[in-house]
């Protein structure tokens, strides 16, 4: 990774520039070097250098096209005439849409290695970089691992700028930042930070760069890779940072206050700072309504536990504990284990391990294939195994019930991390029993709580406990009650308006300003009852009072919205008197004072006879009051 | 001389680090040196069900015998065959000085360890009981892995037949044992007792024990040999023991025993007979539901009094005369009727203990230490004379409150045409 060719500088002499980069770049039979000769008459020779497969021949033969003919044809016929060589190819010759003057060698290098074209002409000291990236990508399509019933289904591609463009488009705020770098000497591969700039904490975009920076590798992959380079915990089993396929999860994290980290070649961003809890909700918990996502949220929770602790509870009650199992349970758990040869905690191992080889037998096998011995293979090696004498057929249930819990956590790789953790768990357990387990559990429990994800603390909201973030942890909250936005955010912290919670028109507040609408229009209806029936009228004033309730409506919208003409201000004035909306006001605000008083009114007769405890001694008190007011008066 | 300024780093260096390595693979390999200690698996153990204490052969030694479960029997198997023998039960017995020895003996006999912590009943031999039980009381008190839920009887039947005697329609006798006390409350023949029940009383300075008891009947018929009639012998619930101290001084009998669970438990609903109000040589069967019964004591100059109030609930089920419900006198001469037998039930009952036991077995020393904590310790050294000379009066008031489905009479239709 020497940097000689940093100082080279592009010369004036093509030959001496063609030179240099062929030296470098040297014989690969993708590499091509198109040599063309500019304007007829000064016959300046150019040379384009551009990788086949990675540069779009579309773009490529645009600039061949303008070197050779359209630019000439447009310089000759308007016998345009510019001083500078490079001033002239800069604004007249070249169409494509973006391109860039470089004098460096390095970058030109970088910029053909990457897809663009380099375009050198005799007697410029500049070279041309073109964007002509082009290559073959998969198409927007379905997330394979992270799928939803409901929600949005497009995933992210090995395309970098596609993945960045499929968050810009869900998140229109000017305030959203996209920042790059190049991250591996050899493969030096886009990186792009994103953030929304009011609502990340100050110093975590900084903090991100500072660990990306220091990465110092030769090839980034894929995210995987940057992950475990930038993690707060290298040892741990636990991820503490989220990675995901799903470009509407990168977007409520980026509203949330947190960072993504785009990786080219690979649809996989990364998330941070991230939560523990976070791995265990899906998508589907915030499309659907409230009650079923926390519904399902909480069947997750439950399956994550039953996941990470059910085998290890049944090995510590089966080996040491037997008198904490009811005994129906005891005895039909003892009949199972009659014939086998192994002790509970080998036979745990040993169905957990084939559980898991068959688990990724069936990921490596092809589709096709695969679908079916997987289903096929846990079916029949369970029963199999079960007439052979080897497990014993309540076993069999454990790990299958467990198995299946474990594929409910949403995050590939979280799920992952708890298998992991599952083993130390069991071996503990089968060793020491309800000791074992504990001290194992309180183990991984005081670790979790002590990591901390990008200065976060991974088990947050739960520990430390912040009221204002349960609204989205055991239960989802409806939508109109998550007023803030998460602690870790800094900034703008109010995420929602006033008055959110939806809810059908108030037929008090209408009929008020029906009537309202009718009295005041007195002279209108006077002249519809000379005119028409009576019962004509009345629903014609009625209509007219709904109308004129639409259009007061329409007025103060159309009043705050600047639509406005002067020419009709004047119209609306003569039929809807002005002071309306007020006159409105006061009547709502009449029916409230009404309420109050009455309110009151309640407030200080409970107060009166708040000894008194039945319903009669109440009648005997009112009377008694009458009695004594009457005498007064 | 030059001072050393540069401080010497204290944890670093490649040789830290190596005795860092060391010394973690050190504590790693410790770890399963621990082994699995105190494993038991499941399959090596022998789980008692029931438990039956006899007098031994020679005088002073005690005979227990074991019904240890056979699980693949009691369970049936889905995987391998498991040796089914069609048994669900293996018993055995063994005898020794005391029980701890005599349990020491099982374990020569059985291949796998003897396990309590599933054991439903201990059956206590009355012979045993008579000489006293507290050497029982106190080793399946002692024992950590015995429930204190374990139910408590006695039987003047041997225990070791009790306890071998498949019974019931539970797969496991022992089983069927503890769930014959489900129903206990409804049938009001026996009371409930279990091992706390037992030491809380044994060890209280006034309530003496009381225990049920069970017998063995014939009372199962054998469907191959039906013409033999009841020809098998099962367990029965019959009333119970009433115990002063640690020994067995008398035997409730199961007529007797409502008046002792409406005291000590809670009485559900039960069956009474009654004369018809209208044919004095006819019987009524009436249910008693919803008792409500109260205790209360009094103490007037010196004397200790205690007033029981039972009301209940009263519908008729079966009426071998014409008995109608809106019938005010009728209503009136059955209500009676059925507080004087209920009445002279209880009062059979309380005689019986009080006199001829004068055991505590009301708890009425509590109930009085409840409302009179300060007068009780002038009484407490002395409670069982006291209690057998004291004034319980029983008041029971009844309420017919429905017919069941039948409003009127059931009478032969012919009846009313031959009046008319």
């Amino acid at each position: 990774m020497t940097n000689n060719s940093k100082e080279k500088q592009f010369t004036n002499h093509l030959t001496e520039n063609v030179k240099m980069i062929v030296d470098i770049l040297q014989q690969s039979v993708d590499f091509v070097k198109r040599e063309m000769v500019f304007h007829e008459q000064k016959q300046i020779k150019t040379a384009l250098f551009y990788i086949d497969g990675l540069a779009s021949i579309q773009h490529v033969e645009k600039v061949i096209e303008a070197i050779m003919y359209e630019g000439n044809e447009l310089i000759i016929r308007n016998d345009i005439e510019e001083d500078s060589l490079l001033k002239l190819l800069d604004k007249h010759v070249l169409m494509n849409s973006s391109f860039a003057a470089i004098t460096e060698l390095d970058k030109g290098i970088n910029a053909i290695l990457s897809g663009d074209s380099i375009l050198i002409v005799d007697g410029c000291s500049k070279a041309f970089h073109i964007q002509t990236k082009g290559w073959d990508t998969r198409s927007v399509d379905e997330p394979q691992t992270e799928q939803v019933v409901r929600g949005p289904r497009d995933g992210f591609t090995e395309n970098i700028r596609t993945n960045t463009a499929l968050v810009r488009r869900r998140i229109r705020d000017p305030e959203l930042r996209i920042e790059a770098m190049n991250i591996g000497a050899r493969t030096k591969t886009d990186i792009n930070i994103a953030y929304i700039k009011d609502t990340v904490k100050k110093g975590l975009v900084e903090e991100v760069k500072k660990r990306l920076e220091r990465i110092d590798i030769d090839g980034i992959l894929e995210s995987g890779y940057i992950e475990e380079l930038i993690t707060d915990v290298p040892f741990s089993p636990f991820t503490t940072i989220m990675n995901t396929e799903r470009p509407d999860k990168v977007a409520s994290a980026l509203l949330e206050g947190r960072v993504a980290i785009f990786v080219d070649n690979t649809p996989f961003v990364l998330v941070v700072p991230t939560y523990f809890w976070q791995f265990l909700q899906a998508s589907d918990d915030y499309y659907m309504g409230y009650m079923a996502g926390s519904f399902f949220r909480m069947v997750r929770y439950a399956a994550f536990i039953i996941s990470l602790t059910l085998t290890s509870i049944y090995v510590m009650l089966v080996s040491f504990h037997q008198e904490m199992i009811p005994t129906p349970l005891a005895l039909t758990i003892a009949s199972g284990r009659e014939i086998v040869p192994f002790p509970v905690l080998l036979e745990a191992l040993l169905m957990e391990l084939t559980f898991e080889l068959m688990r990724e037998a069936g990921l490596r096998m092809p589709k096709p294939v695969g679908q079916a011995v997987s289903i096929v293979g846990s079916l029949v090696i369970g029963q199999a195994a079960v007439q052979a004498g080897i497990v014993s057929p309540f076993m069999v249930i454990i790990v299958a019930v467990t198995g299946i819990s474990s594929f409910v956590i949403p995050n590939y790789s979280a799920s992952y991390s708890i298998r992991l953790i599952r083993f130390p768990l069991l071996i503990a357990s089968g060793l020491l029993g309800l000791l074992g387990f504990s001290v194992m559990f309180a183990l991984l429990a005081i670790h979790a709580l002590s990591i901390r994800s990008f200065g976060e603390s991974y088990m947050a909201p739960a520990t430390p406990f912040q009221p204002t973030d349960q609204k989205d942890s055991l239960v989802r909250f409806p939508w109109w009650a998550m007023k803030k936005r998460p602690d870790l955010a800094d900034g703008d912290q109010q995420k929602l308006g006033e008055n959110q919670k939806p809810s059908p028109p108030d037929p008090l507040a209408k009929k008020q300003m029906k009537s309202k609408n009718e009295n005041s229009d007195i002279s209108s209806r006077k002249k519809e009852e000379e005119n028409g029936k009576g019962s004509s009228a009345a629903a014609n004033s009625q209509a007219k009072g709904k109308q004129q309730a639409e259009a007061i409506n329409k007025k103060e919208t159309a009043q705050t919205s600047s639509s406005f003409s002067n020419k009709d201000e004047g119209k609306l004035d003569t039929l809807f008197p002005v002071n309306q909306p007020e006159e409105q006001i006061s009547v709502i605000e009449e029916g409230v004072e009404k309420d109050n008083a009455a309110m009151e009114k309640q407030q200080l007769f409970l107060q009166k006879t708040r000894n008194i405890t039945s319903a009669s001694g109440v009648k005997r008190w009112k009377k008694k009051r009458k009695k004594g007011k009457n005498g007064e008066g | 001389m030059e001072e050393k300024t540069k401080k010497r780093k204290k944890w670093g260096g490649v040789a830290m680090r190596k005795k860092a390595v060391l010394l973690s693979c050190i504590l790693i390999l410790l770890l399963p040196l621990a082994g699995c200690v105190g494993k038991k698996e499941i399959s090596d153990l022998a789980i008692v069900m029931a438990v039956g204490i006899d007098e031994g052969k020679e005088a002073g030694s005690v005979k227990v015998s074991v019904q240890v479960a056979r699980p693949a029997d009691a369970r049936g198997q889905t995987g391998a065959p498991a040796g089914q023998s069609g048994e669900a039960i293996w018993n055995v017995e063994a005898e020794g000085e005391s029980i701890f020895e005599a349990i020491r003996k099982l374990s020569s006999i059985s291949t796998r360890r003897i396990f309590w912590a599933h054991n439903f009943i201990i059956v206590i031999n009355e012979q045993v009981a008579k000489e006293g039980i507290g050497g029982i009381i106190d080793f399946f008190s002692r024992n950590q892995e015995l429930r204190m839920r374990t139910k408590v009887v006695i039987t003047p039947d041997s225990a070791s037949e009790i306890v071998s005697t498949a019974t019931g329609l539970e797969i496991i006798p022992g089983e069927a044992m503890d769930k014959l006390f489900r129903y206990s409350a409804i049938s009001s023949v026996s009371a409930q007792s279990d091992m706390m029940e037992l030491l809380a009383a044994y060890l209280s300075p006034s309530s003496e024990p009381l225990l049920a008891r069970v017998i063995l009947q014939k009372m199962k018929v054998d469907s191959e040999k039906a013409e033999a009639g009841a020809s098998l012998k099962q367990i029965e619930l019959a009333g119970a023991g009433v115990f002063k101290d640690d020994k067995l001084v008398g035997i409730l009998k199961p007529e007797e025993m409502r008046g002792v669970i409406a005291f000590r438990d809670k009485l559900d609903s039960g069956a009474l007979i009654a004369t018809c109000p209208s044919n004095p040589n006819k019987n009524t069967t009436v249910e008693l539901d919803a008792p409500s019964f109260r205790v209360e004591p009094t103490y007037h100059n010196q004397e200790i009094r205690f007033k029981a109030t039972l009301d209940v609930d009263v519908s008729v089920v079966e009426a071998g005369c014409s008995f109608a419900i809106n019938n005010k006198e009728q209503v009136k001469t059955l209500q009676n009727s059925v507080e004087d037998t209920l009445r002279k039930q209880i009062m059979t009952t309380v005689n019986k203990v009080q006199k001829d036991y004068q055991a505590d077995v009301f708890e009425l020393g509590k109930v009085f230490q409840n409302k009179y904590p300060y007068e009780w310790k002038k009484y407490k050294n002395n409670w069982s004379e006291i209690f057998s000379t004291t004034n319980i009066d029983v008041v029971v008031h009844s309420e017919v409150v429905s017919g069941e489905l039948l409003f009127k009479p059931t009478e032969s239709g012919k009846k009313e045409k031959s009046k008319e």
